[in-house]
């Protein structure tokens, strides 16, 4: 081995031992730990969930709330840190899981070691304490068709957009959807549940091809958070704003040049920031072996007035009405 | 007289035959472009809408990124490595340049942004090939540890925000029309400026493998490395070179696709390179080192773009689409594989 390489060696063992030696921060804590895992870290949405678990974490000095996530939209790499935070003995889980099922098994350990569950975004999950969503799936997909459906006239061919096939509240989103747009006979649904794997440039080549095949195309449905801006940047570049209608789910930030340019017509969203600290709360609740009751109040706007249903599992189902459609006119009073 | 009558009529089938065999040995990206011919040929059928300059664009449009990579990927393949590293090293230098552009230096020109960009790749490759040299470590083991390492320095230290409004020169040149028109539904169909690159990156990869002596180096230690340097090519300035040449490629790959898309994803591409590989070996370079040729890659990247650009076109499902690609790459390897082996 040459003298470089040795150095080269050298160097490489202490840079990964001073990187082993940061990560160990999560110390033994005296106050209940709860501990929020993402779909994937740093993208707008989960930066935005992360300032209400921050806020939360202000508001509630008694507790200690965290959030962390895999920097790729990978299921394997969540349930890694899934498992890694009941391995360390947190109190309570509030989890959005990228793959329920994948879960499953890591969440009924974790419960019958007395950790509290709590989901987000994944009303099937049968291990979990408590599901919060932000509302009723199938009324936030026909809200979004109906939206569409007003912009084109309630006729013409559309088609629609889900994150995966196994994406579950998508398919749900697109599902009410088609429901919806039964009502009107002019509206026909050509070549459905295109995936976009949340990522705008494919879903920007496949829209491009979906207008190509369907010149006559008038809107589009989306679901995953970077679909409108894909599809939004196809229209917008082949100068179909305002003939060709886009409403879906996204966040008014990112979106907001698509806006204001035409080329998305409204965007639907929950705020994410609500949501993580409706999570937190519900959490908190069942640490502190409080009921939860149809009605209560979670002291979160939009989460003032819960419905609590029975669960897909052992758990409960908590719905809130933290809907939001917004348009051109109306998006600048949410910006995040 | 009949048997040599015979002899004549049989021989121009035998030496076609065999023509076509020797032509597919010397030149295996022929397979390449029948397939390319006979999917298009059947799309057409299947759709006729497949057949208008719309579609010629697109295609053309969405190769840029991924024929610059494959120029990468191919370069190091002739030479018998393999790097996996690329779009980490262009999405650290897309990020990291669209970083600077957008708080520190807003009044950049472009060409200086995208010359930037392809030093910045290039600084990287060269890292690469510093460690494939002295380590002496397979390639790709190094690549996928360089891959790690450039992602996390990427995400740890420089930002995991999109930016979503672009530095105004770098929109303005994803913009940039080459050739505008309108189709019949009033949609603009647009081939942007920066298609360009591509072929001028394919000519000049032409140019360094066949006319200067390091190409001759490159195929010498795809061959046999150890004879090669033996014949007295230095393998130190051959790795560097290759690798600086490579992120060069994905550097300038990483900003377009950054200008084109208008936005800086940090977390874009990286997750991409088995694509692109494939794009390569389907262009008749062999995994092994030794063979290939640039117009081979680009009708292996033009096969995987046209496959992935037509299943809504023909109408096949979601769900069936990745089975598709698959089912079609694994058909053209098996062929190669079988073609190559009765050399």
């Amino acid at each position: 081995m040459t003298n470089f390489s040795k150095k080269l060696l050298a160097a490489t063992t202490l840079a990964a031992v001073a990187l082993a030696g940061s990560a160990g921060l999560l110390a033994a804590q005296e106050k209940p730990v709860i501990a929020t895992v993402v779909k994937i870290s740093g993208i707008p949405w989960f930066d935005r969930m992360n300032t209400g678990i921050v806020a939360y974490q202000k508001a509630n000095p008694d507790v200690v709330a965290s959030q962390s996530g895999p920097a790729t939209a990978d299921s394997a790499q969540q349930l890694q840190i899934v498992n890694d935070l009941v391995a360390k003995g947190v109190n309570a889980l509030a989890v959005v899981p990228m793959d329920p099922a994948v879960l499953e098994g890591t969440f009924q350990r974790a419960m019958d070691r007395g950790i509290v569950v709590v989901t987000h975004e994944a009303d099937n999950q049968m291990n979990t304490n408590a599901d919060v969503e932000a509302f009723d799936n199938a009324d936030y997909g026909a809200a979004l068709n109906e939206r569409l459906a007003e912009c084109m006239g309630k006729e013409g061919k559309w088609t629609t957009f889900v994150g995966s096939l196994g994406s579950r509240t998508h398919m749900q989103w697109v599902g009410a959807g088609e429901e919806n747009a039964k009502k009107y006979s002019g509206m026909q649904l050509v070549d459905p549940n295109n995936e976009s794997f949340d990522d705008a440039n494919g879903t920007y080549e496949k829209a491009k091809e979906i207008l190509r095949k369907h010149p006559d195309i008038k809107g589009f449905q989306t679901s995953a958070g970077n679909d409108v801006l894909g599809v939004g940047r196809a229209i917008d570049e082949a100068g179909l704003s305002g003939k060709v209608c886009l409403v879906g789910t996204g966040l008014p930030n990112p979106s907001a040049d698509l806006l204001e340019s035409g080329a998305i017509t409204a965007i639907g969203f929950w705020d994410p920031q609500k949501a993580g600290m409706a999570m937190n709360a519900v959490a908190k609740m069942l640490l502190e072996k409080k009921q939860l009751t149809d009605g209560m109040d979670l002291g979160v706007e939009g989460y003032n007035k819960v419905s609590v249903k029975k669960g897909a599992g052992k758990g409960v189902l908590i719905l809130g009405n933290g809907m939001v459609l917004a348009d051109k006119a109306t998006y600048k009073q949410h910006m995040f | 007289m009949t048997p040599s009558s015979e002899t004549l009529a049989a021989a121009p089938s035998v030496s076609a035959r065999a023509g076509f065999g020797a032509l597919v040995r010397r030149r295996p990206e022929t397979i390449t472009a029948l397939l390319l011919v006979a999917i298009c040929g059947t799309v057409a059928v299947v759709n006729p809408a497949f057949l208008q300059p719309a579609t010629l664009i697109d295609i053309g449009r969405a190769s840029v990124v991924m024929g610059l990579f494959a120029l990468g990927v191919f370069i190091i393949l002739a030479a018998g490595g393999i790097d996996v590293s690329f779009t980490a090293v262009a999405a650290l230098t897309m990020y990291s340049m669209t970083v600077l552009a957008q708080s520190i230096l807003p009044d950049l020109p472009i060409a200086v942004i995208l010359l930037l960009s392809t030093l910045g790749g290039a600084g990287l490759g060269v890292i690469n090939g510093l460690l494939v040299h002295h380590l002496k470590v397979p390639s790709l083991i190094v690549t996928i540890g360089t891959q790690y390492l450039y992602r996390g320095f990427l995400l740890s230290f420089i930002g995991t925000v999109w930016i979503m409004s672009l530095p105004p020169q770098m929109g303005a040149f994803g913009r940039m029309p080459l050739l505008q028109f309108s189709a019949a539904n009033g949609a603009t169909i647009t081939l942007p400026f920066y298609f360009l690159v591509l072929p001028v990156a394919a000519l000049a990869t032409w140019w360094i493998l066949n006319r200067t002596l390091m190409g001759r180096a490159i195929f010498a230690v795809g061959g046999n490395a150890d004879i090669a340097s033996r014949l007295g090519y230095s393998l130190r300035t051959i790795h560097i070179f290759l690798f600086g040449y490579a992120g060069a490629l994905a550097g300038l790959a990483g900003i377009i696709h950054v200008c084109a898309n208008r936005q800086a994803n940090p977390f874009d591409l990286v997750g991409t390179e088995i694509n692109v590989i494939a794009a390569v070996v389907l262009g008749g370079a062999r995994i092994t080192g030794g063979t290939g040729t640039v117009l081979g890659t680009m009708l292996g990247v033009l096969l995987i773009v046209v496959i992935n650009s037509v299943l809504v076109l023909v109408g096949i499902p979601s769900t069936w689409q990745r089975l598709v690609v698959g089912s079609f790459i694994l058909l053209a390897a098996a062929f190669f594989v079988t073609r190559q082996r009765k050399k």
